[in-house]
């Protein structure tokens, strides 16, 4: 049977490729590692792969704001490209750099009248430091994201300085009421944060932790869910194995982590293959 | 013509690095700011056109939603504006990326005498201040004068056109290269000459080298090739290698020891073989998954059938002390290239930092060059972006303030990788270079970095001259690097990897040729940042982020290829030999010529007189001290004392979890704020076997005796990888030594005999301990003179030795990670166990530093006590007997057990009465005592039976009982008193408190 394929990008600085790429092939996918490089001298071609990944990482080493440089570089060599991968109705997905490197393409939100404008920023988080914490995430039920479909919540770790989503309110309004918002920061029960730090790690706007485009088939968000591939990986897992009798505390068949990619390579054997 | 591009946030935007300096004005120096923008500078010293440059603001540089920005100034209504910028040739990373942008999107390229650079405006609303307060804020809180240049405009000479102007830190040298040589007429005018050039030649040695060059046959095979007297590269390059960093000669040194009180004296001949290699050599041949130690850069152990781990750590005390940010990171990139050069290369997976700094609060007369406040934040960034951009996890670290620390801080940096254990067959750990391999640099272009200053009168301070010596890591070239080489390693093109760091080229050329025979090296092939260094400087410099790789010939275009592909710059510059000589050339004309045993050749060994005077000789004793009455002040206070307290503030900072193997994490518990004992990572993803990583350092027992220093502090280290579920018989060690200055000398180091013997007792530990423990050393460094000589009040300059220390680093292997634990307890209504006996072992411990003594009675550790309590522990934790196990480290028992229960939020009560004791103890002993091998841990009722019996005959005694529904903890004294019965939020507010508003 003909897999469905994932490029997971490469060099850089990027740094989450080996992590993304296990996470992918555990949901199912042949996933690829490919140097931004390999993409840009036409070593590979866009047109074999279902699914793009930007990982995470500092492109660049992120000195000129987080994926600034690689968003220029991927539109300015590769937009042609990019764009027949879009309207083929292909995935992409960009995680912490990745994300940034989606809003700054203008990909994300990419809203219809003004496709490719940067309406949205990731800035530096309020605190003013670099942050690793879990965080508690609210799924919008509504969204047409198809990396979200079946999932209500769900824990992840973020790590980054520049996570504060940023938008006029206008834009943000737009956001929320096409149901663009996809994910947000949450409290111990799963309701959104409202702004309160540290459940809200970086200060966003309207708890925004993730968007997609209208298709929802454009995904961005800042936590990893690749670094929650195995139940191990959760904060908690010794404190709530000793409160159950379960081998596995969570009685997840795979790590929640992990579903994100699933739905993606589902919704491609499904649309694609 | 220069354009400055100056690019702000927008002003209804929330300016997080300005809040931020605002933040620390007030916390440094009492200032109060108003407001502070800051502005990102871009000086572009290129021929762009007026669209270009509008092209690359628009497209590049500014973020239409958040920025705003502008070739003219920007700056509007402030007070105060600090421009802050580098000093020529320091390493401007974001510099060179904004050229690799402008390049890629203009298709422009840059000349030779062509650059960008960035720097920052800080727009400072504060209309009290006077221009020596914003003197202080740009000298002590924005920039170190040894990397940056700043200018202060006030409001009022403010160019509203020109703004600060154009500012172009280049470096220009006008020079030509130049070879110097050195007569020998005397040992005392080489002395002379090797003193005015700062080429630290040890006296000893002296000798040695004038008669290597003064041989007829020496100077016979040298006038073949044009030389004669020996140049500044050869000096160099002995002086490098025999260089107490690189040839550690105090350890190889010939102590003789007496101990005064005892009257007993002996020769100790070389600490690191009879102390370090001797006993981890015979245990090698005991233990088969000790692969390769003791040689290369890093220690390679076995992981699993597949694969091996790289282990190492190093400090960086020196260069961080003068710039803490920049010598902290380039402290932990630079231990990252470690693992990345031994065998044929590993993938880095873990980070690890150990700090000493003076108080954070120090306010006294000595003048330190950088306040610890200030030093303190500066290595936990310089540690953070090195690592967080590194893409490597950081999933542990230590921090510890003691006066000492003033002359000069500790900065620890550990790294650990992972690599297949055979690459196409053949073993991966092993590596050699060959007749005819090419010699490849790659990486990092080579300046002035690191380089020691030479004599006043040959350079000439211009606004063009480059801050030499102080160096700036750059984890973003050497990520791309070390993706590269792991590719080059997979293919088969690496035959000889090692890394570029002190001494440069001189060592890692040096060293690696060692295996074939011989070099080749065409000097004038390296790249170089800018013109102008002489050859000596080119062979010397430690330019970051460079490695030397041995390629052959016949897989050079495939290397260049993916050179190319990755962003990497290698070039081949000359090719091992086997002729016996090191020969350097530079334009086809020979500058050294040398042979390449020569280092091996009779240099004299260094002595050291040692006398050990005992605690009591030296006047120590117990403090005489009553149980207190009031137990509850005490142990609010005692929690929130700077070595106890939380660091979640740093730990935060760093990315734990990058590479998604993180199992146990340095912080848990309910509210994941509490560390735990070690980190535990699973590197290979889909499998569950782990590696468990600690650090422990204890320099406080150093006042009493060095001996029980080590061995409590390698204890501290093993039961800590113990407690997360380790297994004892697969753990390996990594000794960091930092010491003051041994070497005698009646005026400047009067108590240097003593000083020495300390040295000797804390490596006779170390073997004991790690012969008793089965301890391999996989790895270990020394650094030594950690000594400052700081200003007092009236001027007279105070000696400030630090307290010997020891960082250990140990790792084990975790079978399976699903039998992990944490240190939280869990559940209501389970037993607690005290494992291990506790002493009247209070010397050196946290609660007398507390009380303001030492005290006499140091923690005496007794591996046959020990090792029985640590297997039987390991059983029941792969029984799943236990439910957590917390390690009792500084500050004892009462720490340990607030730590637990305040981190599961579980209440618990403990009976005094019932701790395993070795003598009858007062209740403030038994909470606070440092005694070695004992744990806490919790165990279900329905285990107690199996866990007791497995504990038969061994010093483990029920203690107490978590409590259900009361949030407190409860302590009884031997009498059933209760001493404390206080709500654990309480307590943790104050062990949260101290540093709460940092992070």
């Amino acid at each position: 049977m003909e897999r469905v394929k994932a490029l997971i990008l490469t060099g850089y600085g990027l740094n989450c490729d080996w992590e993304t790429a296990y996470a992918f092939e555990k949901a199912g996918a042949d996933a690829r590692r490919v140097h931004v490089n390999s993409l840009l001298w036409g070593e590979e071609d866009l047109e074999n792969y279902h699914i793009f990944v930007f990982d995470g990482g500092f492109s660049f080493g992120d000195d000129h704001g987080a994926g600034v440089i690689l968003a220029m570089k991927i539109k300015h060599h590769l937009g042609g490209a990019f764009n027949r991968f879009l309207d083929d109705g292909k995935l992409v997905i960009g995680i912490c750099n990745g994300f940034q490197v989606l809003v700054n393409m203008g990909l994300l939100p990419g809203f219809e009248e003004e496709p490719g404008k940067r309406k949205v920023a990731l800035t530096w988080n309020d605190c003013g430091n670099f942050r690793d914490q879990w965080v508690n995430l609210v799924v919008n039920k509504q969204s047409p994201c198809v990396f979200t479909s079946g999932i209500e919540k769900i824990e992840l770790p973020v790590r980054h300085g520049e996570g504060k989503f940023y938008a006029p309110q206008d834009v943000i309004d737009t956001l929320v009421e096409r149901n663009q918002v996809v994910i947000q920061y949450a409290t111990s029960d799963f309701t959104p944060a409202k702004g309160r730090f540290p459940e809200n790690p970086n200060g966003s706007l309207g708890d925004i932790a993730g968007i997609c485009d209208s298709t929802g088939r454009i995904f961005g968000l800042m936590p990893h869910p690749e670094a929650y591939n195995h139940w191990t990986n959760h904060p908690d897992w010794t404190r709530v194995k000793q409160n159950g009798k379960r081998e596995d505390p969570f009685g997840d068949p795979e790590a929640p982590g992990l579903k994100i990619f699933r739905n993606a390579v589902e919704y491609c054997e499904n649309n694609l293959l | 013509m220069a354009a400055r591009l100056e690019i702000t946030l927008k002003p209804e935007l929330f300016d997080a690095e300005g809040e931020s300096i605002l933040r620390k004005a007030s916390d440094y120096f009492n200032f109060s700011l108003q407001k502070v923008r800051v502005i990102h500078v871009l000086t572009i010293d290129a021929r762009l056109g007026k669209d270009e440059l509008e092209a690359i603001r628009r497209e590049i540089f500014t973020n239409p939603v958040t920025q705003l920005s502008s070739y003219e100034p920007v700056a509007r209504d402030f007070d105060w504006i600090i421009w802050v910028g580098f000093r020529p040739g320091v390493r401007d990373t974001a510099g060179s990326v904004a050229m690799e942008a402008i390049t890629d999107y203009l298709d422009y390229s840059f000349s030779d005498d062509e650059a960008v650079y960035t720097s920052k405006i800080y727009q400072i609303n504060a209309p009290e201040l006077t221009r020596e307060d914003v003197e202080q804020i740009a000298k002590e809180l924005l920039a170190n004068d040894t990397i940056q240049q700043w200018k202060i405009f006030p409001r009022a000479k403010w160019d509203e056109k020109n703004g600060i102007g154009i500012i172009i830190p280049r470096v220009i040298l006008n020079r030509e290269p130049t070879v110097t040589v050195f007569p020998l007429e005397s040992d005392e005018e080489l002395a002379r000459l090797s003193a005015e050039r700062n080429l630290a030649l040890h006296p000893n040695d002296i000798p040695v080298i004038r008669k290597y060059f003064l041989d007829p046959e020496v100077r016979e095979s040298r006038k073949k090739v044009g030389l004669f007297y020996p140049t500044d590269v050869e000096l160099e390059y002995i002086s490098q290698a025999r260089s107490d960093h690189c040839n550690h000669n105090t350890f190889r040194g010939k102590f003789h020891y007496s101990d005064l009180s005892t009257g007993e004296k002996v020769v100790v001949d070389n600490l690191f073989k009879t102390c370090i290699e001797k006993p981890t050599l015979e245990l090698q041949k005991k233990k088969d998954w000790v692969i390769s130690v003791l040689w290369d850069n890093a220690g390679v152990a076995k992981f699993d059938d597949e694969n091996n781990y790289v282990i190492t750590g190093e400090t960086h005390n020196s260069p961080s002390n003068i710039e803490a940010y920049g010598g902290a990171l380039t402290g932990i990139v630079g231990v990252y290239r470690d693992p990345m050069g031994t065998g044929k290369g590993a993938k880095l997976i873990a980070g690890m930092y150990g700090y000493c700094v003076g108080p954070r609060d120090y306010d006294g007369d000595l003048k330190p060059r950088l306040h610890p406040r200030r030093l303190l934040d500066g290595i936990i960034e310089g540690v953070r972006d090195g690592g967080n951009k590194s893409g490597i996890p950081t999933p542990f670290g230590n921090l510890l303030f003691h006066p000492s620390y003033l002359g000069k801080c500790l900065v620890y940096v550990t790294a650990v990788g992972i690599m297949p254990a055979t690459i196409h067959g053949k073993p991966s750990h092993e590596k050699t270079t060959s007749d005819g391999d090419l010699i490849v640099m790659c990486g990092g272009r080579v300046g002035k970095d690191g380089i020691h200053g030479v004599t006043a009168s040959s350079e000439i301070y211009s606004e063009h001259t480059p801050a030499g010596h102080v160096q700036i890591g750059d984890p973003y070239t050497q990520k791309k690097m070390h993706d590269f080489l792991l590719e080059a390693r997979d293919e088969g093109l690496i035959e000889f990897i090692t890394d570029n760091g002190g001494g440069g080229l001189s060592s890692s050329v040096g060293e690696s040729a060692r295996f074939s025979g011989g070099a080749y090296v065409e000097l004038d092939r390296v790249p170089l940042k800018y013109e102008g260094l002489d050859q000596w400087e080119i062979w010397v410099s430690e330019s970051q982020e460079r490695m030397t790789v041995a390629v052959k010939p016949e897989n050079w275009e495939r290397f260049k290829t993916l050179s190319k592909k990755h962003a990497v710059e290698s070039t081949v510059i000359g090719k091992y030999t086997s002729n016996g000589k090191l020969h350097i050339t530079y334009e086809g004309k020979t500058c050294a010529y040398i042979d390449i045993d020569f280092l091996q050749a009779g240099f004299p060994q260094w002595e050291f007189e040692a006398e050990w005077k005992s605690p009591e000789q030296r006047g120590l004793s117990e403090p005489v001290l009553s149980t207190p009455s009031d137990f509850r002040k005490l142990f609010h206070e005692f929690l929130s004392s700077p070595n106890i307290c939380s660091r979640e503030w740093i730990t935060r900072q760093y990315d734990h979890e990058v590479q998604g193997t993180s199992v146990i994490k340095h912080l848990g518990g309910r509210r994941r704020d509490v560390p735990n004992d070690a980190a535990v990572l699973c590197p290979i993803l889909g499998s569950t076997r782990g590696l468990a990583l600690t650090q422990a350092i204890n320099p406080t027992y150093s006042a009493i005796d060095t001996y029980w220093m080590i061995a409590a502090t390698i204890d501290e280290a093993v039961r800590r990888l113990i407690a997360v579920g380790a297994q004892f018989d697969k753990i390996g060690g990594v000794d960091n030594f930092c010491w003051p200055n041994i070497q005698y000398d009646p005026i400047n180091n009067p108590d240097g005999k003593y000083k020495a013997a300390q040295l000797v007792r804390a490596n006779w530990a170390l073997r004991d301990i790690c012969e008793a423990y089965e301890i391999p050393l996989l790895s270990g460094k020394d650094s030594m003179y950690i000594d400052g000589n700081l200003p007092g009040r009236y001027g007279e300059k105070h000696k400030v030795s630090g307290l010997p220390a020891m960082q250990f680093t140990a790792s084990g292997i975790v079978k399976d990670v699903r039998l992990c634990q944490t240190m939280d307890f869990k559940k209501e209504g389970e037993a607690i166990y005290v494992l291990g006996n506790t002493g009247d072992e209070l010397g050196g411990s946290e609660y007398y530093c507390f009380l303001g003594y030492t005290g006499l009675n140091v923690p005496k550790l007794d591996p046959q006590q020990t090792i029985p309590l640590y297997r039987a522990l390991q059983a029941a934790m792969e029984e799943k007997l236990v439910t957590s196990c917390k390690s009792i480290n500084r500050g004892g028992l009462g720490v340990s057990i607030a730590l637990a229960a305040f981190a599961g939020e579980v209440g618990a009560e403990l009976d005094l009465g019932r701790v395993p004791t070795n003598e009858s103890l007062t209740s403030e002993k038994i909470l606070f005592s440092e005694s070695c091998g004992r744990f806490i841990v919790t165990v279900s009722r329905d285990k107690r039976g199996e866990f007791e019996s497995l504990m038969a005959d061994l010093p483990v005694s029920l203690v107490g009982q978590t409590l259900k529904s009361r949030r407190v903890l409860r302590i009884l004294d031997k009498t059933g008193k209760l001493i404390l019965n206080e709500p654990l939020e309480n307590l943790k507010h104050s062990w949260k408190k101290p540093f709460a508003r940092l992070g």
